[in-house]
């Protein structure tokens, strides 16, 4: 995968003038429209804006006003343990659902398809569904509650159960990508393997132990950080079901970005919460990296 | 692989009960479309529509603006993935077959770029489209989706050309074909899989983005059909399920067809790379 190791590729062109056609086009797009607008949210957070003009410069001090305010660590503690809690359900789901389609002898493929549906709905539509299948005066699941003799109360409009319930859709949505990504892990493990522990005796954990986990544990890896990055930086699910309400118990460091970016004269504290959700992802992107070998040239 | 009953019980429960999740949610959202707008509010809710009714369906299509918000939904959804292909496989060719000094700052550029989160550039990148007199404007929109889309598919392609022999290339080149001959006649008939599953990845990502549009694009005239959506269930005066629900699924039709049509390139598409090969 590292093209350098290549020699055959150095003998074909060492052209500076080939290299700018060829990577120009790419790069040109990505300096415009990634890498000068991060310089500028590093601009804005040091300044004052007024109505999408910057009216001075204000150092580190927009820095202090946001780490030193309440409402931002209760958006820190609401973005972790969102992001905690989707991955405590969807790690081990996804990987639980993964190893019972290897067991299957036939049909695993159908299912594959039938379980990765919810992933290919947008998360509008995915909001949009739980909307209303959560409502509490029509929904089928207050309804199931009722008939129980439990009281639904207000479902995502309670305080203290619309976290969870975010959860639990973020759930729903997201699982079959890790389906996805440990099935195919699980289909690289090389049958003999398993033939080699069968012959010394080994049961179903030590199979599990010796054999499974070794081969999967990084791309579960993989697959966990990638889903940390995409539930910090997630709005659209959370704005179509909670709308970050009720009393900002479901709001998130992105989400409130996405809300302040267009309802506040002054947006240089949502550029420090910009700021703070870009070194997060670089962050965890650095892991990734360094998890899956992808570095190239 | 030997499997114990229990396990292939266990296994088989698991797929069960995983099964009924999915497909519940998905069925309650199929039943309340088809069902009268009256039908939707009774209580205890029915299981299944009585009168059935596609009135909601039509209600759909006769919407004022539904055909603009399909086009739109489309035309950014083409527009972008073909931009990001345009300059992608250029890139991802030029990554695996050229050396040159810089190029391991040029490849680690386009890395950092893929780790820089859409979410914390909305701020700047309204600031500029402001400034250009951009806002509204559909060409904008295919830009920065396509820019989203372009360091992932960069290394996407890299990996496809890499995986064709170097020996193909030296052998129409000793023929006296030039690079771009060599490119073209060689190398993308050979990367095709690789383009098909980048442009279905690219396509179903960008037709269901929701920020970007709603953002930089909430004129009427240039909203797709998932910004259509999310408003509709903010005017929460007058909404009617029945119909939100069938606006839903008309609008997850096309993806989840797409999905299903191209399983495999999608799954190829979201497996490279986070397995480590």
């Amino acid at each position: 995968m590292v093209s350098s190791a290549k020699s055959g590729a150095a003998a074909i062109g060492r052209d500076w003038a080939t290299a700018i056609i060829w990577f120009g086009p790419a790069l040109i797009l990505l300096l415009a429209v990634t890498i000068y607008p991060t310089a500028m949210v590093v601009w804005l957070s040091l300044n004052r804006t007024r109505y999408y003009d910057v009216i001075g410069w204000a150092g580190l001090s927009n820095y202090a006003s946001v780490l030193t305010s309440s409402s931002f660590w209760d958006l820190t503690f609401n973005s972790l343990a969102y992001m905690t809690g989707s991955l405590a359900i969807v790690l081990p789901v996804g990987l639980l659902c993964a190893m019972a389609l290897q067991t299957m002898k036939r049909g695993a493929s159908y299912f594959r398809v039938l379980l990765l549906l919810p992933w290919t709905l947008s998360m509008a539509v995915v909001g949009c569904f739980w909307l209303w299948l959560l409502n509490p005066s029509y929904g089928p699941i207050s309804y199931a509650m009722k008939s129980v003799g439990l009281a639904p109360g207000l479902m995502l409009g309670d305080p203290g159960i619309a976290l969870l319930l975010l959860i639990v859709v973020t759930a729903w949505w997201s699982f079959p990508y890790v389906m996805v990504m440990m099935s195919a892990a699980l289909q690289g493990i090389p049958g003999e393997l398993y033939e080699a522990i069968d012959i010394d005796g080994g049961g179903f954990w030590s199979r599990l132990r010796h054999v499974v986990w070794p081969h999967i544990a990084a791309t579960l890896g993989s697959t966990a950080l990638t889903l940390s990055i995409m539930y910090l930086t997630l709005v659209t699910l959370i704005l179509v079901l909670t709308g970050g309400g009720p009393l900002g118990e479901t709001s998130t460091w992105s989400f409130e970005v996405f809300i302040t970016a267009f309802r506040s004269v002054d947006v240089s504290p949502s550029a420090v919460i910009s700021i703070i959700v870009l070194l997060v992802n670089l962050l965890l992107g650095l892991v990734y990296t360094r998890l899956t070998g992808r570095v190239s040239g | 692989m030997r499997t114990t009953l229990a396990v292939r019980l266990i296994s088989l429960l698991t797929i069960g009960v995983l099964t009924v999740v999915v497909v519940g949610p998905i069925t309650w959202a199929l039943v309340t479309s088809l069902k009268t707008e009256t039908n939707v509010i009774t209580f205890p809710p029915t299981l299944l529509p009585s009168p059935a009714t596609l009135a909601s369906y039509v209600a759909v299509f006769q919407q004022q603006n539904f055909a603009i918000e399909l086009f739109n939904s489309i035309f950014y959804a083409i527009g972008s993935i073909g931009l990001t292909l345009a300059v992608s496989i250029p890139a991802g060719y030029a990554a695996s077959r050229l050396t040159f000094s810089a190029k391991r700052a040029v490849m680690l550029l386009i890395l950092a770029t893929s780790m820089i989160p859409g979410v914390a550039l909305l701020i700047p990148t309204y600031f500029v489209l402001n400034a250009l007199g951009l806002l509204n404007n559909p060409l904008a929109i295919i830009v920065l989706q396509a820019a989203r889309l372009v360091p992932q598919t960069v290394w996407f392609m890299q990996n496809f050309v890499d995986a064709v022999p170097i020996e193909l290339d030296e052998a129409t080149q000793v023929d006296g074909a030039t690079r771009w001959q060599t490119f073209t006649r060689v190398i993308l008939p050979l990367i095709k899989p690789g383009i098909a599953a980048a442009a279905v990845l690219g396509v179903i990502s960008t037709w269901n983005d929701y920020i970007t549009v709603a953002a930089f694009a909430p004129d009427i005239a240039r909203r797709t059909l998932q910004v259509a959506l999310v408003n509709q269930v903010f005017d929460s005066i007058g909404i009617t399920w029945s119909y939100v629900m069938a606006f839903a699924i008309i609008s997850s039709i096309p993806m989840v067809a797409l999905f299903v049509l191209a399983q495999q390139w999608f799954i190829a598409g979201l497996t490279a790379g986070a397995v480590k090969g």
